[in-house]
């Protein structure tokens, strides 16, 4: 488990020489509106609930791992040799490093700039992609409040584009209980168009409408989803925990349990150890 | 156009019961990367490994496991898992409406299109219903065995459906640490003017993909064999808190 | 439920939960827990410091569902000092570093009663800085039997010119820790040098001791786990809580007082309930300061 000097493009390592973007957070940089900037770090909004589960070796049980394999050389490949790449032609593919991804839109790939702020219900739902919360780097803390509680008094949110590893985003920066969350948009060409399947007659009967909208003010509340739990998760757990009773957990093995006693030296040095131990 | 056709179902509540089928709302359009091995460029393929040994173990020899603590596992096999499988059923089930701008968009996960997959009597009547109140409907429904929380929501005569995070997968805010500061009421207000200046109409069509088009041309040139410079993006200093209110004042002079 | 705010050294923390009772069949609650780690902070931390945490959660208490946690959570405050570490398929991971008490608490918030950690710190996690030999007692055996192994072992290491150190696991059995603090350490040379030993123990004491980890040959015997001198492997940090029906400790002692007490035939009083282990500590100091700071050399390796 070897913590190796970063090395432009070893995958999966979203640090150059000199950063530390990698170990705080998702991303750290700043976000500039006008001539204010405020240093941030990117942090998840959002955490999956699945029950996730390991793959184990059936015959003893010991945890599986991925490994990347390379097919020409029939083995295993070790993380350092490993780059990211990208497809140029059928079966062609082209390495590319960190440092040459960050060139290609390299301010935004540290600031987000926020150019235009926009009123939060002009944004259709069908734009938000994925949550995160950004949170004070030193030194920002107080530009950071103020920007949320700015954006928070006047219903606003930032319009910005962003670029995380290989990909930009537009973002939107918003206030939420006192802290700025940032979603990424979905671009609006990657929005699919729903003419072909709406219903073509629009007419609407106004006696069932009626009768729907009496429906739902008799069913109005407050949205609150901690009524709703999950409840595939909840009959995972039940059985997991029903199988921890009846039939406990398995161990997965130590490691190598053979292997040689060790170096003469070492065991002569022990049994004399021994000998005076039992002596005593 | 919208994307296929992935499931049907009907929206019930009450004495309403409308078929409808669920389409994808979004393709994305990105350049997929790849891992590959250093020297020569090959495409690696990814394989369970045993991590004691480091040898492969084919999809036979696997067994699933819930890690309970460090390398105790509780083993459950496929049979089992399936029966904690919520049932099957069509039904998309309203249980409540709420007005829908108290969604925060934090709990949106993914959008359907919903295309009605009867006579569309219902469907429009529904849509027209929550489109005039500006409410959403609060359903839950079980789809590819998993269970689903959701937005049931009218945008024009389109009805559509947002899976909804649980309350539990959504960090709360709290969490952060976050520390308030005082600001002063001249930084409130001018920050606020500052703001209100840069606002425009939000116009999405106009944003373009421009990272996309130039990493296409940075794998062009790398392609022919070409240089790429490398830029280090510079990082802007901060602007420190007694610094605020100057560098407010001094962005609304610029925009004003 | 109720909700504290409190200020550490700056930094802000809401604190949740804390008239919650964690441990139903005795009584302690979330309260009582961060209480105990704040007066335990100065013994703890500097265990704690620079080592990549697992935690051990309870939020229902020691009765209900624990999960535990090797990467930092995404939602920690800014402050929280994390590090990176490279995982064998190439992941970075980021794990939570103990280093200050504000992390302690906000670790505390979480329910993680258990704190274990690994044998070396994040930054060098492929240098061990000390060996182990987990004794872990199988039925009939107890810790009066892992007591009897702690003080052979001490002798056997004491003949070598190397000095343990033993705590209690705040479950059945005892830790003796080597401390080495030397960069060139291996997690070979540990491995090696604790599977030799076990070795010797088991050939001279087989109706007390075994190296082997099935569990037959561990029924009535003391196990000495070598195979937790891994890279991969955690120990439960000293001083930290367990999740047993009672907040018993990870508690160390003096090796004389290992001979008295187990001398006394109850083992019994090798459990260190939460307020003794403070007293202990806030009378007596770190009993395990020097597996820290302490230089030592394993011999006849090369």
């Amino acid at each position: 488990m070897k913590t190796p000097e970063p090395r432009p493009g070893a995958a999966q390592q979203s640090s150059s020489p000199g950063d530390e973007r990698a170990v705080h957070g998702i991303w750290s940089g700043t976000i500039s509106f006008s001539l204010v900037a405020i240093p941030v770090q990117l942090v998840k909004a959002v955490e999956p609930g699945r029950v996730s589960f390991r793959l184990l070796h059936d015959k003893d049980y010991s945890p599986l791992v991925r490994r990347m394999f390379c097919p020409r050389e029939g083995a295993l490949v070790p993380p350092e040799e490993i780059i990211r790449g990208f497809e140029i032609g059928p079966g062609k593919y082209l390495a590319v490093t960190d440092e040459e991804l960050e060139s290609v839109s390299p301010e935004r790939s540290r600031t987000i700039e926020i150019v235009d702020f926009i009123d939060l219900e002009e944004v259709a739902p069908v734009y938000f992609d994925h949550p995160y919360y950004l949170i004070p780097a030193k030194g920002g803390e107080k530009a950071y409040g103020l920007l949320a509680e700015v954006m928070s008094r006047t219903s606003k949110a930032g319009l910005a584009k962003f670029v995380l590893h290989e990909r930009e985003y537009p973002v939107l920066l918003k206030s939420t209980a006192g802290a700025l969350a940032l979603i990424t948009l979905h671009y609006h060409d990657e929005i699919l168009g729903a003419e072909d399947i709406l219903p073509p007659e629009a007419e609407v009967d106004e006696e069932e409408k009626r009768r729907i909208k009496t429906s739902i003010k008799n069913l109005l509340a407050d949205f609150d989803p901690r009524k709703y739990a999950d409840a595939r998760r909840q009959r995972i757990i039940d059985l997991l925990k029903k199988k921890a009773k009846e039939q406990g957990e398995v161990e997965a093995p130590a490691v190598a349990e053979e292997g040689g006693e060790g170096p003469a030296d070492l065991i002569a040095a022990l049994e004399e150890s021994m000998r005076r131990v039992k002596q005593q | 156009m919208a994307g296929r056709a992935i499931w049907k179902g009907a929206v019930h509540f009450g004495d309403l019961e409308v078929p409808v089928k669920l389409h994808t709302a979004v393709k994305e359009n990105r350049i997929q990367f790849h891992l590959l091995h250093q020297p020569d460029g090959v495409k690696l393929q990814q394989q369970m490994v045993c991590a004691y040994e480091k040898t492969p173990v084919p999809a036979a020899e696997q067994t699933k496991g819930f890690e309970l603590e460090e390398g105790r596992f509780i083993l459950v096999d496929p049979e089992e898992l399936e029966e904690t499988e919520p049932q099957s059923s069509r039904l998309i089930e309203v249980h409540e409406f709420v007005k829908t701008v108290q969604i925060d968009p934090i709990f949106l996960e993914r959008l359907y299109y919903l295309e009605p997959d009867a006579s569309p009597k219902g469907y429009n009547a529904l849509a027209a219903a929550l489109e005039e109140l500006d409410a959403a409907g609060v359903c839950t429904w079980t789809m590819r065995k998993r269970s689903y929380l959701g937005a049931l929501q009218a945008r024009g005569k389109l009805l559509r459906l947002n899976t909804l995070r649980y309350a539990d997968e959504v960090i709360p805010v709290t969490s952060l640490g976050l520390r308030k500061f005082s600001l002063s009421d001249k930084e409130l207000k001018i920050g606020g003017d500052l703001i209100n200046q840069l606002t425009v109409s939000f116009e999405p069509q106009k944003f373009a993909n421009e990272h996309l088009a130039k990493l296409q041309g940075l794998l062009e040139k790398k392609a022919r064999g070409e240089k790429i410079a490398l830029l280090r993006p510079r990082r802007l200093p901060p602007t420190a808190p007694d610094q605020l209110l100057k560098a407010l004042e001094a962005s609304l002079k610029q925009v004003a | 439920m109720s909700r504290k705010l409190v200020e550490i050294a700056g930094k802000r923390l809401s604190l949740a939960n804390l008239e919650k009772d964690l441990y139903p069949s005795f009584g302690f609650t979330k309260a009582q827990i961060l209480k105990y780690y704040r007066r335990m902070a100065p013994f703890i931390l500097p265990h704690l410091k620079d080592r990549a945490l697992t935690c051990k959660r309870y939020p229902e208490g020691v009765a209900g569902d624990f999960f535990f946690e090797k990467r930092c959570p995404g939602h920690r405050p800014g402050w929280v000092k994390t590090a990176g570490v490279r995982q064998d398929d190439g992941e970075l991971r980021t794990v939570c570093l103990v280093n200050d008490l504000e992390t302690l608490i906000w670790v505390g918030n979480l329910a993680s009663l258990e704190l274990h950690v690994p044998l070396a710190r994040a930054a060098t996690p492929e240098t061990p800085d000390f060996l182990v030999f987990d004794l872990d007692p199988g039925e009939p055996a107890d810790i009066l039997d892992c007591a009897r192994v702690a003080l052979i072992l001490r002798d056997l290491l004491n003949n070598l010119r190397l000095t343990g150190y033993v705590k209690t696991s705040g479950q059945k059995g005892l830790h003796v820790y080597v401390p080495l603090n030397r960069p060139e350490t291996t997690f070979e040379d540990t491995k090696t040098f604790s599977r030799a030993a076990a070795a010797i123990m088991e050939k001279n004491y087989p109706d007390l001791v075994t190296a082997k980890m099935a569990r037959e040959p561990r029924q009535g015997r003391v196990f000495i786990n070598w195979s937790q001198n891994d890279g991969a492997k955690t120990m439960i940090c000293v001083y930290s809580l367990r999740a047993r029906e009672k907040p018993y400790v990870s508690c160390p002692l003096a090796w004389g007082e290992l001979e008295e007490l187990a001398g006394q035939g109850d083992p019994q009083r090798l459990h260190f309930l939460s307020a003794e282990a403070v007293s202990r500590a806030e009378k007596q100091g770190d009993l395990f300061r020097e597996v820290l700071v302490k230089q030592q050399k394993l011999p006849h390796l090369s």
